[in-house]
């Protein structure tokens, strides 16, 4: 299949208010893709309709108009279902069962070739391999989830969805849910949707991301694009300065920058807007400095996040999904 | 079906893992042997009395049965967010109720089975003769039970368990009714009152324990009529429910 592992357009998605008396966009046309092999952040405030989304991706929800495709065809059916991985926010599969049962049961449910030697290499890999025949009843919630994730992972999914699936894991557990899912990404090419509010774990995996505001895409993009501070360029260079420079630039010098790459000696880096790169570069020059380097400003997903999401200061209850 | 089959299972041993079907299994089997020692107004026929008694017992078990094991299942697996991976990945929603009703379906016969046999072991400890009859009775005994069972997973999927252990006994209760004695409940409105009571199921047909009790011979014909009519009926209430289901968004 050469379509794309997801593809949603004009995705609207409206709720009954109280009484049937009109409704609530949840999702308001919503259109993304998802491409073959990339780890796609999905962000957004509470309520901005992150997990209606994911649920009419997975079609869970019909939704009010717009269209789902997974690899062309609808969420439901069949062959795109064998494809999928998926793991919901704090799962709490029933506790009377142990990880092993669960996964041998779900195994047979999916039709999964296998036993129980890979079904423990799977609990090893997700770190619950002294835990497989405990009762899940035991299990702390970053257990939960591990096994949540191990079932989302035993039909060695083409498309892994994860609705938050680092919410209340410690750290170190984070740290490996994540070296999972790159894994994953790397070793076998899956795709990746997450939905998270950890915005650390979002930059730190993801290739691109979309954020979600009031159910509506504000931003979407490559994470060198999110994080590109609009027009800032960094210049760095060897020497001084010339006072000149002071009204165009952010900060001058900004910090002193010995770079062992570049060379020996003392080394400064400027901020500048990108109408006044041309000049400052010139001056530079002929104060006798030599520039060692020239890119664009990235940011912290965190800035860009705030100011994408700006307009929402309120939470709305019923869109809480 | 095999997919039907491994989420029954995974249903069963779930159920069987609570301490529901345990509690409701030991009161039915109490009740049982509290009946041999209620004095029976009627000296000399104990037995039947026992007869009698237990089989209302073990309808009533069917029925605690029914609400015990399936009024919580559906809105469990919502609140856990377990029905959210069971859909999107290996089951669809008909898949997960057939596999959930199959399930439930096997452990309350289970139950019933072994409430049957109490019955008849406590019949035999004071020396009664155990009526053939008694294993056509048992069965449509779990016929009706499904029945119930299928009405609990109707109600689970449009009301909260509080509110559907009250609708299923109601309709018990009304099931067992005449259409006369329905109708008499509000005269006034006598036609729409015969109608719903027409639509309404005829559980009625299932009791046979009073012919039984008084060693009357009942037809195998009537025990295969009642028995199909109630399949049909669950069949009918299962469909109902799938469709109210396939409505429902999972919000």
């Amino acid at each position: 299949m050469a379509d794309a592992p997801i593809r949603v357009t004009a995705l609207t998605k409206r709720y009954p208010v109280r009484m049937g008396l009109g409704s609530v966009a949840a999702l308001d046309s919503v259109s993304f893709e998802l491409r073959e092999g990339e780890i796609m952040g999905f962000l957004g405030p509470n309520g901005a309709g992150k997990t209606t989304a994911i649920k009419c991706v997975l079609g869970l929800l019909k939704p009010s108009s717009g269209r789902v495709r997974l690899w062309g065809l609808p969420p439901a059916h069949p062959s795109v279902r064998r494809r999928l991985g998926y793991v919901p926010e704090s799962p709490d599969y029933d506790d009377a069962f142990t990880p092993l049962e669960l996964l041998s049961l779900f195994a047979r449910m999916r039709r999964l070739p296998g036993g129980r030697c890979d079904w423990l290499d799977l609990l090893a890999r997700v770190g619950l391999s002294a835990w497989e025949t405990t009762r899940i009843r035991k299990f702390s919630k970053g257990m939960r989830q591990r096994v949540s994730l191990a079932l989302a992972l035993q039909s060695r999914p083409s498309l892994l969805v994860l609705d938050e699936p680092t919410g209340g894991l410690d750290p170190l557990a984070r740290s490996e849910f994540r070296s999972i899912i790159l894994e994953e990404s790397s070793s076998r090419g899956a795709t990746v949707f997450l939905s998270s509010h950890l915005l650390s774990e979002v930059e730190t995996i993801c290739t691109r991301a979309l954020i979600l505001d009031h159910g509506s895409l504000v931003r979407q993009g490559s994470m060198r694009e999110l994080l590109r501070e609009e027009n800032q360029w960094r210049l760095e260079f060897a020497g001084e300065a010339p006072a000149s420079l002071a009204g165009r630039v952010s900060a001058l010098p900004v910090t002193s920058t010995p770079d062992e790459a570049a060379g020996s000696g003392e080394y400064r880096e400027l901020r500048t807007a990108g109408e006044d790169l041309q000049a400052c570069i010139d001056e530079l020059r002929s104060a006798g400095a030599r520039i060692t380097r020239v890119e664009p400003v990235y940011g912290r997903l965190e800035d860009v996040f705030l100011s994408a999401t700006a307009g929402q200061r309120e939470e709305e209850p019923e869109r809480d999904q | 079906m095999r997919t039907i089959r491994a989420f029954a299972d995974m249903t069963m041993k779930m159920l069987l893992r609570r301490r529901t079907i345990y509690g409701i299994s030991i009161v039915i089997l109490l009740a049982l042997l509290g009946i041999s020692r209620v004095p029976s107004f009627d000296v000399g026929n104990e037995g039947r009395f026992i007869l009698d008694f237990g089989m209302f017992g073990l309808e009533i078990g069917a029925l605690l049965l029914a609400i015990g094991l399936a009024a919580n299942l559906y809105p469990r697996d919502r609140e856990s967010r377990v029905l959210l991976p069971l859909l999107a990945v290996p089951l669809s929603r008909a898949h997960y109720l057939l596999g959930r009703f199959a399930g439930a379906a096997l452990v309350q016969m289970a139950s019933l089975v072994a409430g049957c046999l109490g019955l008849v072991a406590v019949l035999a400890i004071n020396g009664y003769a155990v009526p053939p009859a008694l294993i056509p009775a048992a069965l449509l005994l779990v016929v009706e039970g499904w029945f119930l069972l299928s009405v609990v997973f109707f109600f689970g999927f449009w009301t909260s368990p509080p509110l559907n252990a009250p609708l299923t006994v109601l309709l018990f209760i009304i099931s067992q009714m005449s259409v006369r004695e329905f109708v008499s409940l509000l005269p006034a409105a006598s036609g729409a009152m015969k109608v719903i009571r027409l639509l309404l199921p005829h559980m009625d047909a299932f009791h046979i324990k009073d012919p039984i009790a008084h060693g009357e011979t009942v037809p195998l014909l009537y025990f295969a009529v009642a028995a199909f009519y109630g399949l049909c009926y669950t069949a009918f209430i299962l469909t109902v429910g799938l469709a109210v289901f396939r409505s429902r968004d999972l919000r």
